[in-house]
């Protein structure tokens, strides 16, 4: 999947209603974002790459974008 | 004074914390262990810290059913039956609800809970036990009993060995074994520091915020387990014991 398609599909499954989320909104603003959300991206991210991080680890996070860096940007297709 | 000189017990999830604590404290207490756990070299660190007797132990995986039911009979046929049986064997995951799978809770379950039941029937096979006392102890959790995010895998396993526990505590009264269920609130063990490492500070000290006497210790629960494993708890069975230092009294 590429980033963009990653984004789409993570809010689906973290079900953030926000649609004028780009990869720049920093994670702390999106409305709903809370413990559960940061659990919910974490067994999305383990479903989807395999990679088991933890909340710990989101406590650094800013938008989208780190949460890429964080995961890998090679683990992306090219949009 | 509790006394367990003479009683064979068969503690699961012996390499580490309230299994550990118990196997110690049991032995302290005159009991003859059998242990089983899958890390053998955490085992025998366990084995290393009992007071010396004619403890057995065993590395295998609780839920390898075929392998605990024929080391179970070896043993019953080399040093006799058994008079308790502790089930600290236990696997936590905290994941919500859309990630909790049909393959999660089976994992869960098997080790928390499927083990805990299939032990328990060997255990309770004529000639497995002690006729005139055996106890059989469950470590459940406070969150058997209360809710919390990202824990339903967990939380309604932990809640199955309540029910569990108190049907088998009815069908085996007159067969002179007892039943019972012990419900930790957080205590330091490897499982917990490991839980501790995955979230925040600020989740982590909410859980510690919910025991108004602290974060306990398994030495704690080994106590209330030994008891219950005694001849002091006689008349107890199908009950459960909450001990948590207050988190269940908010």
């Amino acid at each position: 999947m590429n980033k963009n398609e990653f984004l789409n599909e993570i809010a689906i499954y973290c079900e953030f209603e926000d649609s004028s989320m780009t990869l720049e909104t920093i994670l702390k603003t999106i409305d709903g974002y809370d413990s559960l959300s940061v659990m919910s991206m974490i067994a999305f991210i383990d479903e989807n790459f395999g990679l088991k991080f933890s909340a710990k680890q989101f406590q650094n996070l800013t938008d989208f974008n780190s949460l890429i860096d964080l995961i890998g940007k090679e683990k992306f297709d090219n949009d | 004074m509790i006394d367990l000189r003479n009683k064979r017990i068969l503690v699961t999830g012996a390499s580490s914390g309230i299994g550990r604590e118990v196997s110690i404290l049991a032995s302290n207490l005159g009991a003859e262990l059998v242990m089983i756990a899958r890390n053998t070299q955490r085992l025998q660190e366990t084995y290393d810290r009992l007071k010396k007797n004619n403890h057995e132990l065993i590395s295998c995986d609780v839920t390898d059913y075929l392998k605990v039911n024929d080391y179970i009979k070896t043993s019953v046929n080399q040093s006799g039956p058994f008079s308790g049986f502790v089930h600290c064997a236990g696997i936590d995951k905290t994941l919500p609800l859309k990630a909790s799978t049909n393959k999660t809770f089976k994992e869960v379950f098997e080790t928390n809970v499927f083990s805990a039941f299939e032990i328990s029937r060997i255990i309770c096979q004529k000639g497995n036990y002690n006729p005139f006392h055996t106890s059989i102890v469950f470590i459940s959790s406070v969150l058997g009993l209360k809710g919390q995010i990202g824990r339903i895998v967990y939380s309604s396993s932990k809640s199955a060995l309540l029910a569990g526990s108190k049907a088998l505590a009815l069908e085996y009264a007159t067969k002179g074994i007892r039943s019972n269920c012990v419900l930790p609130g957080v205590v330091k063990t490897e499982m917990i520091s490991k839980l501790f490492n995955n979230i925040t500070e600020e989740a982590k000290n909410s859980i510690i915020y919910k025991h108004p006497l602290g974060i306990g210790s398994p030495s704690d629960v080994a106590s209330l387990v030994c008891y219950l494993l005694s001849d002091k708890a006689r008349w107890i069975t199908g009950a459960d014991y909450v001990i948590d230092g207050g988190y269940n009294a908010k």
